[in-house]
């Protein structure tokens, strides 16, 4: 008898053991601890040391910053501490796709003291949702003096034409430039670069030449209609782009490949967002660079695309939704914050009250752009998830492979675009 | 004897649980996601019955996967037996260094699948497409991952080097154990190597046939580091009129519709490729049996 209240007593102290993880925050004291969760892995010491920062500065609050990023399944991890009952106080989401898996988490910000500081809170159906990490933002970036001993002024790149004759100039003094090819763009499902092909390049398409929040095109589009005069006024750009690549970055290069080949000087331009710019400075880059807009038409084109790639969004079931807010908050509206944002994580604030200045010459060149207005909105976060990956990329891969067949992917983009409803 | 059986109990109760929490409990779970429309986080779901499964034979890109694998795996196993057997054959002959060679064909199998990707996407992009640029051979000047008609082939010859070398020591050890005699028998009534070999080895050895073959089968069926880091399903091809991803075996289909957040059709893709699994191993395992010889 003894022996089996033992086995019963061993088996209880088994399955307590292997669920004591799920059991926490038992002990409450009076300070309250917000847990943040985040995935930008580039930013992790810059606010490990501003959340200790404010923690120290607020008595009764402790920030503890939690981060998985660099390819990590964030959404996956997200998802588990969900399931654990373990929820952080503040997450991150990239667009409506998360917005959508997660909006029984995500509270409203309407009222915080930064909506009306920026331009590009989280928004949906009227309400703020999320607050803006930072601006990011592209063109095709070009090497400065590679065009200026080609003899191209940047400042007239603004059509198609004007690319066409710039890409054939340098495609013809490939040599004497000591360039491998005009353009490092990169559209590969092998390298892992469908994102800047699928993702960014067809935000030309979204959003290009419009409105900033002129959403009319993708909007259409999620309801499986295509602008085809405009697509194929786009896709021209597309091949154009393509067809002056370094080719083996083209259909196979990685990240590194095609964002290294453009700080060796070996190609002129380069498709790629100001998240290059601290590996530039890694890699002692000293030539002056810029960026030029994607100018798809010959109707003129001057604006580059920014948008944030991400919004904080703080979880609503939490009993701690104030302290976080007011976390958020700081980051907007004191100086310690903005020295954060600007100076510690090298970023482009969303907050127009901020005056600090970033040190990368592309981040300095869409801060710049930003001041002057008349950019483009960039909207591929409002496409059903996947879509860009399992999609979009295969259609640009493809056509990557098969320059010459125009026709081919307009057809095919017709009938991904056409498929977007039912994803 | 009651006291047998509480030890009995003591002892398996950690095993059992365990089983049952990591395997069972998902396993069941995961059928249940497979018949419903959840998205892995929303508390609200709801029941659609077989339409996961049914929607799975129209999506072109589903289709191609489970074909490609087919195929994939087809090429593995003729490809790692052949290989492996021949290798096996070398190093329980009496050449010289036999022991350097087992040693040396085993290490590929010790490094990881992703490392040995990534090990293997270099050669591939950048040391073979650069030989090929030097020497003006233009077979290699674009990389051979960038064409979808090799892209298969690539993934077996790297699968094949990673596994031979383990398939390899099963052959090893089963060759070993077949008694000298038999084959000294055989050679003195006349018969060379291959005669030997067919007629002797092969069907002593018909036990390690199955264990190998069942292996190779299962693991390239359920093949996912190497496709990520050597490929990641890339390039894109034509498939039933869509482009779709030419290397992009089931796994990795199914993890790349989980990570787009459908998880009830992953669940469906990963049921599918479950009950596949199961019925071929099942037949080959039964029909491998049935040539077995008792010792």
């Amino acid at each position: 008898m003894k022996k089996k209240i033992a086995v019963v007593l061993f088996s209880v102290l088994l399955v307590t053991s292997v669920f004591a993880g799920g059991a926490q925050e038992a002990a409450s004291s009076d300070k309250t601890t917000v847990k943040m969760f985040h995935l930008k892995v580039e930013i992790k010491d810059a606010l490990d040391e501003y959340a200790a920062q404010y923690s120290a500065a607020t008595p009764g609050v402790t920030v503890e910053v939690e981060t998985l990023g660099g390819g990590a399944d964030y959404g996956g991890a997200l998802k588990a501490k969900a399931q654990a009952g373990d929820m952080p106080d503040i997450f991150q989401i990239e667009g409506l796709g998360g917005y959508n898996v997660w909006k029984d988490y995500i509270a409203s910000m309407e009222g915080e003291p930064w909506v009306d500081d920026t331009d590009l809170e989280f928004v949906v159906d009227g309400t703020v949702y999320g607050f803006p990490v930072a601006i990011e933002g592209y063109g095709l970036a070009y090497n400065a003096e590679i065009l200026a001993k080609a003899g191209i002024d940047p400042s007239t790149l603004t059509t198609r034409d004007a690319y066409e004759k710039a890409f054939k100039t340098l495609e013809a003094k490939k040599a004497e430039l000591g360039i491998d090819a005009p353009v490092a763009m990169a559209a590969s499902l092998a390298g892992g670069m469908w994102w800047v092909a699928a993702q960014h390049n067809l935000a030309v398409y979204w959003g290009g030449g419009l409105d900033f929040t002129d959403t009319s095109v993708i909007e259409d589009a999620l309801k499986g209609k295509m602008d085809e005069a405009r697509f194929t006024e786009y896709a021209k750009y597309v091949q154009l782009l393509f067809k002056y690549a370094d080719q083996n970055i083209l259909l196979n290069g990685s990240y590194d490949d095609q964002v290294g080949s453009f700080a060796q000087g070996k190609t002129a331009f380069l498709h790629q967002g100001n998240w290059v710019d601290p590996n530039m400075a890694q890699m002692g880059v000293t030539f002056k660079m810029g960026y030029a807009p994607h100018a798809f038409t010959n109707t003129p084109q001057t604006g580059l695309y920014l948008f944030a790639p991400s919004w904080y969004v703080v979880n609503a079931q939490s009993p701690r939704v104030e302290e976080a807010k007011a976390f958020l908050a700081s980051m907007a509206t004191t100086a310690e914050g903005h020295d954060y944002i600007v100076n510690k994580a090298g970023m482009i604030p969303a907050f127009k009250s901020v005056t600090l200045k970033p040190s990368g010459q592309l981040s300095q060149a869409l801060m710049e752009a930003n001041a002057k207005g008349g950019n483009y909105g960039v909207f591929f976060g409002m496409l059903p998830d996947g879509a860009g990956q399992n999609v979009f990329g295969p259609v640009y891969d493809l056509f990557a492979q098969n320059q010459n067949n125009l026709n081919q992917f307009i057809s095919d983009m017709k009938a991904a675009i056409a498929s977007l409803p039912t994803m | 004897m009651k006291q047998r059986s509480v030890v009995n109990i003591l002892f398996l109760a950690p095993v059992v649980f365990t089983f049952i929490m990591i395997i069972i409990v998902p396993f069941s779970l995961g059928i249940y996601y497979s018949l419903t429309d959840w998205n892995g986080v929303s508390p609200i779901i709801h029941f659609v019955g077989f339409k996961n499964f049914s929607k799975l034979f129209n999506t072109p890109d589903f289709i191609h996967s489970f074909l490609i694998t087919v195929g994939y795996t087809i090429i593995n196993v003729i490809l790692v037996n052949i290989v492996s057997f021949t290798l096996s054959l070398i190093v329980t002959s009496k050449v010289k260094f036999r022991n350097f060679y087992r040693a040396g064909f085993f290490v590929p199998y010790l490094i990881g699948g992703i490392v040995l990707g990534y090990i293997w996407q270099f050669i591939m992009n950048n040391i073979l497409v650069s030989l090929g640029t030097t020497y003006g051979i233009e077979m290699l000047q674009s990389s051979f991952l960038s064409r979808p008609e090799t892209v298969i082939w690539v993934m077996s010859v790297v699968n094949t080097w990673q596994f031979s070398g383990y398939i390899m020591l099963i052959y090893v050890a089963a060759i070993q154990s077949i008694p000298k005699s038999l084959m000294e028998a055989a050679s003195v009534d006349g018969a060379g190597f291959v005669r030997n070999v067919f007629n002797i080895l092969i069907p002593m050895m018909a036990n390690a046939f199955t264990i190998s073959l069942f292996l190779t089968l299962t693991n390239s069926f359920k093949q996912f580091d190497m496709n990520l880091t050597l490929t990641n399903g890339g390039p894109a091809t034509r498939f039933m009129g869509v482009p779709v991803k030419a290397s992009q075996l089931l796994a990795m289909n199914i993890f790349d519709t989980a990570t787009a957040n459908k998880m009830a059709e992953a669940q469906a893709k990963a049921v599918v490729l479950f009950v596949v699994l199961v019925v071929v191993s099942l037949i080959q395992v039964s029909n491998n049996k049935k040539k077995e010889v008792e010792m």
